[in-house]
């Protein structure tokens, strides 16, 4: 290719090209970086880099050059980490910018049939790809809410619960902290429903789904609709001894309520709940121990809280 | 396969390297990092298993590079996804949400690799007076059985330099690995260099 | 007259290789080695050298650590810290310490550096 055509590409390419050699000395200086700087490839060429601008260079710029040539191999400097190492600026608004464009910088060699070492600058401006990557994982993210999270109460559903279990429960295996399951029912729901009907019946799975939400305590708490009427939380850290005390929280938040329920013996909205907690090994069934004892509290008389050891 | 001589030799270059990216990553997080290599296996690629490889069966942040030169290696940085994420969040060194923070996993990622990589391949160069040209970083999140799906598929790269590396920060410790993919080739060079640093004793 | 070292390192190889290149230079000096700080301590006494290097990233304590105990009985001998960890933190407490660092890899040039300070003091 001719060089007049070669310069043509050099300077149509939308990012920007810089070609230092062994000493440091520019080479090339595309439009581009002209734009950036107002600074003319014919006042930089032949002279040393860290001499062009007008404000010093990082010494983790310049090190990356120098080891790019001294061993020829890339070195990327990401936007992520540097955010701006040249002074480099928007200047298509306004000539007397003081804000540096984001960079993300490539610096690669080029050795010529020589054995002449040089090296090749590359800069581009990540704002755009940033933001297009920020909605596209914004949109990914509500499909993926969606897939993960009950319909009627806003809670997550089982097929987030099974694979958080799974994970925490690894986590908790390998890091060996204690892990708690609890496992909530509400009282003669069923009875509910043919007394009150369907639609009070969500009303009370969603005032129930409420209440056991606004008790969790960290960031890592995770509560899920298990099935019918039934919730589960897991609680990756909470101290040693409080999980039954915790358990008796929940079951007042509900009975405070005071949901009618004229079947129920004592005539309101009450849950039933089922502990565990430990420090879980392969072998141990956490999920299934908080769920027999949620079973004994159902037989013990409901309304109360039952705690099992690993 | 190597003597203990050469193993030591190779520790030794490792140790350099990871000096080196220790001190270049301290300067971006401006704090003190430690960066050791607590062990260097060689396996064929027949005997590699997500076990042989210390890989829990979940995702990872998987940072690749293409040497070649004197010799020819696959080099490839894994940390798992989690652990990817968390040295990202300390290397930003500001409190970021996870979603800010997933944007800027990729390329922070890629460079890290990009440092350790060059760092511990540009140590070998030097006490081997060899030189080698690298490709750029490339990063991609994988899951175990995607690792060893490429490993197998290498064809020629029959051997296997597995790294096992901590990074210690103030904050926590993170293990990863360093893989070198070789030839048999590739790997009788290596030893051939190794050989001739420790012949000149 | 033939002056005393004593190599201070972890790895074989790079004790091996530091003996070596010394010996290129000065064939006379007596060389010892030790694999540990806690090692080099313990030899310091026996063989009291007039030079020393030192690894700093070793099992058991660390090699800062060893030459800051051994400058307390010994402050004469001179010292250089030779390591793979080039982090500032480490180049100055050597400084602070009174003692010259180089950084590693064993080579012509590194091994050049430690022995104008052992001879110059600079």
């Amino acid at each position: 290719m001719p060089s007049h055509i070669l310069n043509g590409v050099f300077n149509a390419i939308n990012m920007g090209l810089i070609v230092v050699d062994q000493e440091y000395k520019v080479l090339l200086w595309n439009d581009w970086v002209f734009k950036h700087t107002h600074i003319r490839q014919t006042d930089v060429v032949g002279h040393k880099l860290s001499g062009v601008f007008s404000e010093p260079l990082s010494t983790m710029f310049l090190n990356a050059i120098k080891n790019t040539l001294a061993y020829g191999m890339p070195t990327v400097l990401s936007n992520a980490l540097h955010r701006s190492p040249l002074p480099l600026y928007d200047l298509s608004v306004c000539a007397d910018q003081k804000t540096r464009i984001h960079q993300a910088i490539t610096i690669s060699p080029i050795l010529s049939p020589q054995g002449e070492k040089y090296c090749i600058i590359q800069i581009t401006d990540p704002t755009t790809s940033i933001k297009r990557e920020k909605m596209l994982r914004s949109h990914s993210e509500i499909l993926k809410r969606e897939a993960v999270t009950d319909a009627l109460t806003g809670l997550y559903n089982r097929r987030f619960f099974d694979e958080h279990y799974a994970l925490t429960f690894h986590n908790a295996m390998r890091q060996q902290h204690c892990l708690t399951i609890f496992m909530v029912d509400i009282d003669f729901f069923k009875d509910f429903n043919d007394y009150y009907g369907h639609l009070c019946g969500d009303e009370i799975l969603k005032a129930v789904a409420q209440t056991l939400k606004g008790k969790l305590l960290r960031a890592g708490d995770v509560i899920a609709r298990f099935g019918g009427e039934e919730f589960a939380l897991i609680l990756p850290n909470l101290p040693v001894g409080q999980a039954e005390s915790y358990a008796e929280k929940l079951k007042d938040a509900v009975f405070d309520l005071a949901i009618p329920h004229c079947n129920s013996p004592l005539f309101k909205v009450t849950i039933s709940i089922g502990v565990c907690t430990g420090v879980p090994s392969a072998e141990y069934d956490i999920l299934g121990k908080a769920d027999a004892a949620l079973y004994l509290a159902k037989q013990q008389g409901r309304n109360r809280c039952v705690a099992l050891a690993l | 396969m190597l003597s203990e001589i050469q193993l030591d030799a190779l520790a030794e270059i490792f140790n350099v390297g990871a000096g080196r990216a220790a001190s270049s990553i301290s300067e971006i997080i401006h704090d003190e990092v430690k960066l050791s290599v607590p062990s260097i296996e060689f396996k064929t690629s027949a005997e590699i298993s997500p076990e042989a490889l210390s890989l829990n069966h979940g995702r990872f942040g998987t940072v690749r590079q293409d040497f070649s030169g004197s010799f020819d290696a696959v080099a490839m940085l894994l940390f798992s996804e989690d652990n990817a994420l968390e040295i990202v969040r300390d290397m930003m060194g500001s409190q970021m949400s996870l979603d800010d923070l997933a944007e800027f996993e990729q390329e922070a990622m890629c460079e890290l690799g990009n440092i350790i990589l060059n760092a511990c391949l540009s140590a070998m160069a030097d006490m081997l007076s060899i030189s080698l040209d690298s490709s750029l970083p490339d990063y991609k999140i994988a899951s175990c059985d995607d690792i060893l799906h490429a490993i197998a598929h290498n064809a020629g790269q029959d051997y296997i330099l597995v790294l096992n590396i901590v990074l210690t920060s103030a904050k926590r410790q993170t293990e990863g690995q360093l893989i070198l993919l070789l030839s048999s080739a590739s790997l009788t060079n290596l030893i051939q260099h190794i050989d001739g640093l420790v012949s000149g004793i | 007259m033939a002056k005393k070292l004593l190599i201070v390192d972890d790895s074989k190889v790079s004790r091996m290789l530091i003996r070596a290149q010394i010996l290129a230079v000065h064939p006379e000096w007596v060389i010892s080695d030790a694999s540990s700080g806690e090692e080099s301590i313990a030899l310091i006494e026996q063989d009291q050298p007039d030079y020393c290097m030192m690894d700093i990233n070793m099992p058991g304590i660390l090699g800062t650590d060893a030459a800051e105990k051994i400058l307390e009985k010994h402050p004469s001998i001179r010292m250089v810290i030779f390591s793979a960890n080039i982090q500032e933190t480490h180049q100055s407490r050597a400084k602070a310490m009174g003692l010259a660092f180089v950084a590693k890899p064993v080579s012509e040039k590194s091994i050049a550096l430690a022995l104008d300070y052992f001879q110059c003091g600079n």
